[in-house]
């Protein structure tokens, strides 16, 4: 009696919540990857750093701490990222005022001249510092500016493959993204060019748990034409530390917040 | 000062070293990760703020210039840029203070002999939670121009500018006082100078000029009457919804020493100015709007000696026209008030400015593998003074440490006496190497 009972009961609870993690609908998958990369808890700290190779095997490094605010969840977002290093960039800002409805507001801050550069909000497929990544990787894309197609579910990934609605915009004609069905979080992202073949690819190194939630420690982006990549790593990562809309200001980008950038207790 | 910089930078720093720095500091540690260094998966991450005390940082740059052409007013001189520069940085923080301190040490082919340079000491503190007060010799910017200040009225370095020195030395330092108060919607900026900071004009040192006394161009220094009064400038300013506005006012002298006395010397007579900006995104890009009235000693425009009223106005746009390519544009228009008057009162002066003198400005950049390539093109055109100047610039980085400068200013007219066609002597290029750390 006893035991046919719990048996089914573990079958339905593991149906239901079977049915609940394979999801159908590609936008809703496309949402959730986006809200796992981008949007975990309600705002986060993090150190992170970039070694950037090339081909002949050059390398550089930048490093940085990255304080983001989430105004909605899935929607508006700040960004405030602080460069300590190298020696020609330390004490620069980036700040991103991320709009889901409109262009996103960006400012540089350039200690030496004292300036507040604002960037035009097109030229967000352009190197972030230096680095193989781009701005729009470090803040997400927008999630309108593509066509979502999902390809396969099977297995461990939704795969899905991405088509710009603007393809003048962007230097890609598709994007396929692998997304672990367990976290789902995109975990490898390959660009291909008119002629299909990939040419840039994304992938993720480390996943670690902070405060309970899965979150990338270690990242790759390999740019296959020239051989070169940036691998990228996140420590000291905090979440809801009760960051302020007064931190992503003007303010900030002459002042640095201290109180905020500063590496957690614990 | 000069010779005493090295001894009073070490001295700061030995003060500095045994205080102890608190977890503000900095807020990444210094780990010792540096390019190259294979340790980049195991790391130094974990050690704490409290084994760092100030850092030292900076850079060391060879930069060499030259005429294109001979300028007779300078003979003797071929060289524009000469020197062996020496960056030191140094921060240090104690609880909510934060001190800077960025000072040059260089030896100068053009200018003969050794110099040191106090460019920043600077001390910041938050005497209230939305007060910031910054307090000593610091470079200071506001305004939505490309290389055109219409409401910046701190002190612009144009001997270095033209001289082709890194971008960052257009901005002179000033001995000032920043107090800054933030609310939520406006925020407010009163900065004060307690002795007037005048441009670094040309001033036949390394580049001669016209002088309209004399009609001729010469490398003789103008004989300049200081003025040690004091100069203020606020900014009230703002951002509602994506649109940068601010409003802006000067109560100070004119930067340039273009008003003249009777004896026949150049000194900085009084100015006012009030203006305004706004910022935003548009089409894709960025388009700027701003605003300013400059009110002289000479409202009437009855003085010859002293300049008139002007209106300034500033529109601009910049985009991305094709993948990492961004093209820049500015109209900007200075219109003399009371012309008429000045025009009956200068005995039919052949140099006397145009009521509009317009002028375009284009920037291109063109970032390449990787960033570490940039190009850009700079020009400045005057459809009315009918000159402009050139700046094409390469930058190439080659890692972390180097990284490698070379441009050009070019300078032409149509007359000798207008504001870049005084200086088509003055056309240059340079290459500068600079090790940074």
């Amino acid at each position: 009696m006893f035991k046919p009972s719990l048996m089914l009961s573990a079958l339905l609870f593991a149906s239901g919540g079977a049915q609940a993690s394979e999801l159908q609908d590609v936008n809703k998958i496309v949402q959730q990857a986006n809200l796992a990369a981008y949007y975990a808890a309600d705002d986060g700290r993090a150190e992170a750093r970039m070694l950037i190779e090339d081909r002949d095997g050059g390398r550089q490094s930048r490093q940085f701490t990255i304080l983001r605010r989430d105004r909605a969840e899935g929607g508006d977002q700040d960004f405030l990222v602080a460069f300590s290093r190298p020696a020609d960039v330390r004490n620069t800002v980036f700040m991103v005022a991320k709009h889901v409805a409109a262009d996103d507001d960006r400012w540089l801050y350039l200690p030496g001249l004292d300036l507040v550069k604002r960037i035009s909000a097109g030229d967000k497929r352009t190197s972030f510092m230096g680095s193989h990544y781009f701005y729009e990787d470090v803040s997400g894309r927008n999630l309108n500016d593509d066509e979502h197609k999902l390809l396969s579910s099977e297995g461990r990934f939704y795969q899905v493959l991405n088509t710009p609605k603007d393809p003048a915009t962007v230097e890609f004609s598709r994007y396929q993204v692998w997304i672990d069905k367990a976290n789902m979080l995109p975990v490898k992202i390959e660009y291909q060019d008119e002629t299909g073949s990939v040419y840039r690819r994304v992938e993720v190194l480390d996943i670690s748990e902070v405060q309970g939630i899965p979150t990338v420690t270690r990242s790759r982006v390999s740019d296959l034409r020239s051989g070169g990549s940036t691998t990228m790593e996140f420590r000291f990562q905090k979440y809801n530390i009760g960051l302020d809309d007064a931190v992503f200001s003007e303010r900030s980008l002459r002042k640095l917040p201290r109180q905020w950038l500063k590496r957690p207790a614990s | 000062m000069n010779r005493s910089l090295p001894t009073l930078l070490w001295g700061l720093l030995s003060l500095m070293a045994p205080l102890p720095a608190t977890a503000d500091d900095s807020p990444v540690t210094d780990d010792g990760w540096e390019q190259g260094d294979d340790s980049w998966d195991d790391a130094g991450w974990d050690q704490t703020d409290s084994d760092t005390g100030p850092v030292l940082h900076g850079f060391s740059e060879l930069a060499l210039g030259g005429r294109t052409s001979d300028d007779p007013a300078l003979a003797d001189e071929s060289l524009t840029l000469g020197e062996f520069r020496n960056r030191f940085e140094l921060e240090s923080a104690v609880n909510d203070m934060r001190l800077s301190i960025k000072a040059d040490l260089y030896v100068d082919a053009v200018e003969h002999g050794g110099h040191g340079r106090l460019r920043e000491a600077k001390l910041d503190l938050s005497p209230a939670e939305s007060t910031d007060l910054r307090l000593g010799r610091q470079v200071l910017t506001w305004g939505t121009g490309d290389l055109l200040f219409l409401n910046d009225l701190f002190p612009k370095d144009w001997v270095s500018f033209f001289a082709g020195r890194d971008d960052e030395y257009l901005k002179a330092p000033s001995d000032s006082l920043k107090l800054s108060h933030f609310t939520d919607r406006v925020n407010f900026d009163l900065v004060w100078t307690p002795e007037f900071e005048a441009d670094r004009s040309i001033s036949g040192q390394r580049f001669s000029y016209f002088n309209s006394q004399s009609g001729l161009q010469t490398a003789q220094s103008p004989r300049i009457v200081g003025q040690d009064k004091g100069e203020w400038a606020v900014r009230i300013f703002g951002t509602e919804g994506s649109t940068e506005w601010a409003l802006y006012g000067y109560y100070g002298f004119w930067k340039q020493a273009n008003a003249m006395t009777v004896s026949g010397s150049a000194f900085h007579s009084p100015l006012q100015v009030y203006g305004a900006s706004l910022r935003d995104n548009l089409f894709g890009g960025l388009g700027n709007i701003e605003i300013a009235w400059y009110e002289t000693a000479d409202g009437q425009g009855t003085d010859p000696a002293i300049p008139n009223d002007q209106f300034r106005w500033l529109s601009g746009y910049e985009r991305e026209i094709r993948p990492r390519l961004t093209l820049g544009i500015q109209y900007y228009l200075e219109w003399t008030q009371q012309y008429d008057v000045l025009k009956s009162g200068d005995a039919g002066n052949p140099f006397r400015v145009d009521e509009y003198r317009h002028l375009i400005s284009l920037r291109l950049t063109q970032r390449l593998l990787q960033d570490s390539l940039q190009l850009s093109w700079f020009s400045f055109w005057s459809p009315s003074d009918r000159d402009w100047l050139l700046r094409p610039v390469a930058d190439y980085r080659f890692n972390d440490q180097f990284a490698l400068t070379a441009g050009a200013n070019i300078f032409g007219g149509k007359e000798r006496h207008t504001f870049f066609g005084q200086f088509e002597d003055a056309s240059n290029l340079y290459l500068r190497l600079r090790y940074s750390f």
